[in-house]
């Protein structure tokens, strides 16, 4: 009622009108009997990139473990494109057209760049496809295409797990700690890499510990801290008050 | 020449059906991380089904042999997977172990259930036991190169299925990381049955293609612990390779054939190493096997142990010793025979609690180690000739310490070895023990002694005689077992107390945590299994003293087996757990089977249905070890839980102990037999608790589930809802039929509902 109210009378801008892409609504969230999200409140819409900061323990990890489906929430609503869909599993996020991209390398090491492309048909596109458009973004993972995953440096196993994205088509891409563990020439690589994916129409969630090296590509900041967004704004006014949201001045 | 390509040939041909086995097993172990103790049972039903098929019911035997292979072995896998394994990836390796144990266990029992094993039964090769055709000069038969070919086309199929087809690369994924498959869209548990129904198939198939090979009768526990031989083969791939697990197979397939052609006649215990090899091949993997590192994380369990005081068990002690001997003068001297043996089994139990229940290590032998004690005990304790001859302290001493130093010597090459790889170390140190020194019947000479180790493969052991006590007569027995094991019990609580005790804890939890505290894992571990090896071996000694003589058969593995899994459902972190697990193997059965024989005597009619009674116990037994997954600190924890709220709910206690005294007094009577007495008895102990929560549940249930009951049975009238609680999507839903408005959908787990109109997400946000 309110939507279309408000569009009548056009004070909103067209994208809000649309449901947003991913919207996390009061979660809440466990593990066992350790409560570790306590009411999260998050919202990426069409073409979005947020950036989800804060530091370790504040409930990244976490939520991005529920958004992708490999953590049930307590309470609260998940929703995608405006349908709940709690309770949803990891699979059928993927087949729903949600990349995700878990903390420490998603690939698997004991499965050759072939075969790790190979999985990611699970969501629906040939094998071709998918070789075509990795390869031809990061050619060293065409040389190294029956090397096994795990012997490749960090750098190009992020590369690999990045050609999911790529060639994958998703709607929604959520990033943990991309750039856990490489080196800051690799990691501004790997946000080209996002940059593009953006441009091209993805809406991206990505949590990360170094907010320096993603604020230049977001659209919107948030912070966490134990377990609840403490701010959200634009990534300039997040940037200035990072030190005391860090430091808890 | 010919002899060689001949015994070629039939090595080869064991080593083909050790391979099929083995390669199943490979597959569900990587992709479940299950490793299924019952493969070997599997093959042995899949062994009776394809019998039944062909030769009970005179089907066709391709259509026997493709109805078992390709239908009823993967649907086992499948049942197997979707009600059990599915739930045991991250449980406790004692857990992982004992489920399959059980289920191997239930198979065994099933089998003997419905195929009467005193009736002889036979399985021809494929295309009849005569048809053959000559390869250089060597007649083959058909069903040796079915075999044969079977094998290659399994590896060259596996080999294609791993590299070349998306399911074969999604289980290898699995092995990695079951999260990011699921991310990539794929569903790890769908996999995993894929593995299980493949596994299972290829286990059906080495059952079938095996009984013949192996001389063709049909026997259930042969049959199993047959392809219990292919653990070795898996083994050589480290659990992961199926080349190597190939390799391995065919290795040990020669390596045995070989071994009895060519050894001089006068080895005649070839024929015993030849049995045995496949355990020593086993144990020697294991011990080459590259070290596991130390784990950071720490284990996750589920098992929790309230830790008694000594006091406690003291008075426990005193009361156990104190009800036994109340029994001796009041149940039938008859059943007293069965109470020692239960009690010399809950001895032997007892040697689980320091080694699984604290440290967290698994023996899957104990009776093994009782043979080792009973063996040394035979031949230096008996004191005295004939009928007054007895088994003097010296003999007990002299059994245990051996036993002691036995358990160190398994132990000590075995010690950098967790959780399932000491399990299976174990396990073919008991097939040792089974094959190599329980088979020693015959007179020979060893290093000067002349003598054979087992002789005639029954010795007798004469009672003990503890200074005064002389365990002649059962109710003396029964007092003094009773009074080692609650001494025993009250001493392994007492070291549970002690700072040995919590770094034996510390080390189950976090061997990484406990290494870098200081401790030596090494001599924890070896200390832990030495003492564990010895109440094992003193336990075996009494229990061959009570029964008067032991045979081969009372140490077999299953038998070790049934005695772990039960102490595992009892509470192998309690002593009260070794007590049920030794009970129930020791006297359940007996107790059970002495039942139904009597009720049979006096129902003439009823006797084919009470007759399989004994059969049913079996197989619910079994299922108790499949239970284990729900509640792994044990049914007797269990149980006194449930007895602990009903101290506010005083009547129920009194309801219970009217209703037990009644029935002593009815058998006191006469009316009731001592077994129905024992049976009802421990089904009032059973029900108390559930009466309590059926009859005063507001005293007896925690508030959170009164509430959860309230709330269940509250229908909340339409105008209250949403006010006391947020409402449930249905009650929405209701709701906005009852305001003719447009319902919002449902939520649904579907993704196509989940999607507007099957619209992908992309498409969706974008308009």
């Amino acid at each position: 009622m309110s939507e279309t109210l408000a569009g009548a009378l056009g004070v909103l801008p067209e994208e809000l009108l649309a449901p947003p892409v991913l919207e996390l609504v009061g979660v809440r969230a466990s593990y066992g009997p350790i409560e570790v999200l306590h009411g999260v409140d998050l919202t990426v819409r069409a073409g979005q990139v947020v950036a989800l900061l804060g530091p370790n323990g504040g409930g990244k990890s976490t939520t991005v473990k529920v958004a992708c489906g490999l953590l049930p929430l307590t309470s609260g609503e998940l929703r995608y494109g405006g349908r709940k869909v709690d309770g949803i599993s990891a699979q059928d996020t993927a087949r729903l057209g949600v990349c995700t991209i878990p903390e420490g390398r998603g690939i698997f090491a004991n499965l050759s760049v072939r075969e790790n492309l190979w999985l990611a048909t699970g969501t629906g596109v040939s094998r071709a496809a998918i070789e075509e458009a990795a390869f031809g973004r990061f050619p060293i993972l065409g040389d190294r295409r029956n090397q096994l995953a795990g012997s490749m440096s960090g750098g190009e196993q992020q590369m690999l797990a990045l050609s999911r994205a790529l060639a994958t088509d998703p709607a929604v891409l959520l990033l943990d700690e991309l750039s856990m563990g490489l080196a800051p020439m690799i990691v501004s690589q790997m946000y080209d890499t996002v940059a593009q994916l953006v441009e091209e129409g993805i809406s991206v969630l990505v949590a990360e510990q170094f907010a320096r090296t993603v604020l230049p590509i977001a659209d919107v900041a948030a912070v966490m801290l134990q377990g609840r967004v403490t701010a959200v704004g634009s990534p300039a006014e997040i940037d200035a008050d990072l030190s005391t949201t860090y430091l808890g001045g | 020449m010919e002899l060689f390509l001949t015994y070629t040939i039939v090595g080869l041909v064991l080593g083909s059906v050790y391979a099929i086995a083995a390669s199943g097993l490979v597959l569900t172990y990587t992709t479940s991380g299950v490793f299924n103790f019952a493969h070997g049972a599997q093959a042995m039903l899949a062994a009776f089904l394809y019998w039944q098929l062909s030769v009970g019911w005179g089907l066709p035997v391709p259509v026997a042999f493709l109805l078992v292979v390709l239908v009823l072995g993967p649907l086992v896998g499948v049942v197997l997977h979707r009600f059990l394994m599915h739930g045991l990836r991250d449980v406790a390796e004692v857990t992982k172990v004992i489920v399959t144990v059980a289920v191997l266990l239930g198979m065994v029992s099933l089998s003997q259930w419905v195929w009467d094993p005193t009736e002889p039964r036979k399985v021809e090769m494929l295309f009849g036991n005569s048809a053959s055709v000559e390869l250089f000069g060597v007649r083959v038969r058909y069903h040796e190169i079915i075999c044969l070919v079977a094998a290659a086309l399994l590896a060259i199929g596996l080999r294609l299925l791993f590299t070349r087809s998306r399911l074969g690369v999604t289980m290898r994924g699995v092995v990695d990381d079951p999260d990011l498959l699921r991310l990539n869209g794929h569903n790890p548990d769908r996999v995993a049955m894929a593995s299980w129904a493949l596994g299972s198939g290829l286990a059906a198939f080495a059952g079938v293609l095996v009984t013949p090979v192996a001389g063709g009768s049909l026997e259930a526990s042969m049959l199993t612990l047959l392809i219990i031989d292919t653990f070795a083969a898996a083994m050589f791939g480290r659990l992961q390779s199926i080349p190597r697990t190939f390799v391995g197979a065919l290795v040990l397939g020669l390596a045995s054939t070989y071994l009895l052609a060519y050894a001089p006649s006068s080895w005649d215990w070839a024929g015993n190493v030849k049995t045995a090899l496949p355990m020593i091949v086993l144990f020697l993997v294991l011990l080459v096997l590259p070290q596991d590192r130390l784990r950071g994380a720490q284990v996750r369990t589920r098992e929790r142990s309230r830790v008694p005081s000594v006091r406690q068990a003291l008075g426990w002690g005193v009361a156990f010793v104190a009800i036994v001997a109340l029994l001796t003068k009041v149940a039938d001297p008859l059943m007293h025979g069965s109470f020692v043996a239960g009690l010399a089994f809950a001895i032997i139990a007892l040697s689980l609690v320091p080694l699984t229940g604290y440290a967290g290590e698994i023996n899957l032998v104990p009776l093994s180690f009782g043979a080792v004690g009973v063996i040394v005990a035979y031949h230096v304790g008996i004191v005295g000739s004939g009928l007054a001859s007895r088994m003097g302290w010296v003999g007990l001493l002299a059994g245990t310490v051996a036993a002691a130093l036995v358990g160190g010597l398994v132990a000590l090459p075995a010690l950098r070895l967790r959780g399932l790889y000491l399990a299976l170390a174990t396990m073919a140190f008991g097939g040792l023990v089974s094959t190599l020194v329980l088979t020693e019947i015959h007179p020979r000479s060893w290093f000067g002694w002349e003598g054979a180790i087992f002789p005639t493969g029954t010795i007798m052991v004469p009672p003990v005689q503890l200074g005064p006590f002389d365990l002649d007569s059962d109710a003396t027995a029964m007092i003094v077992l009773a009074a080692i094991f609650a001494l025993l019990g009250t001493g392994i609580v007492a070291l549970r107390n002690t700072g040995y005790g919590r770094r034996l804890v510390a080390m189950k939890d976090s061997p990484a945590a406990s290494a870098m505290l200081g401790q030596s894992l090494v001599r924890l571990k070896l200390g832990v299994f030495m003492l564990s090896a010895a109440i094992a071996g003193l336990g075996g000694i009494l229990m061959a003293a009570s029964a008067g003589s032991v045979s081969t058969d009372a140490f077999m593995i299953t038998a070790s087996l049934a005695l772990v899994m039960l102490t595992v459902v009892g509470g192998v972190g309690y002593v009260s757990g070794a007590l049920f697990g030794g009970m129930m193997v020791g006297m359940g059965f007996a107790l059970v089977n002495g039942t139904f024989r009597d009720l049979a005597l006096t129902h003439d009619a009823w006797s084919p249905v009470l007759g399989s009674m004994g059969h049913l116990f079996a197989v619910l037994v079994a299922l108790m070890g499949i239970t284990v997954n729900q509640n792994p600190s044990g049914i007797v924890h269990q149980l006194c839980g449930g007895y602990r709220p009903l101290l506010r709910a005083r009547p129920v206690l009194y309801v219970g102990a009217g209703v037990a005294a009644l029935l002593v007094a009815l058998n006191l009577l006469g009316v009731i037999g001592d077994w129905w007495l024992a049976i009802a008895l421990f089904c009032v102990v059973a029900l108390t608790p559930v009466l309590g929560q059926v009859w005063m549940a507001e005293r007896v249930l925690p508030p959170e589930q009164l509430e959860a009951h309230a709330a269940r049975r509250r229908v909340l009238p339409v105008e209250r809802r949403g006010l006391d609680a947020p409402m449930t999507p249905e009650e929405r839903y209701d709701l906005d039929v009852a305001l003719g408005l447009p319902p919002r959908p449902l939520p649904s787990h579907d993704v196509e509902v989940a999607l507007a109109g099957g619209v992908p997400l992309k498409e969706a946000v974008r308009g």
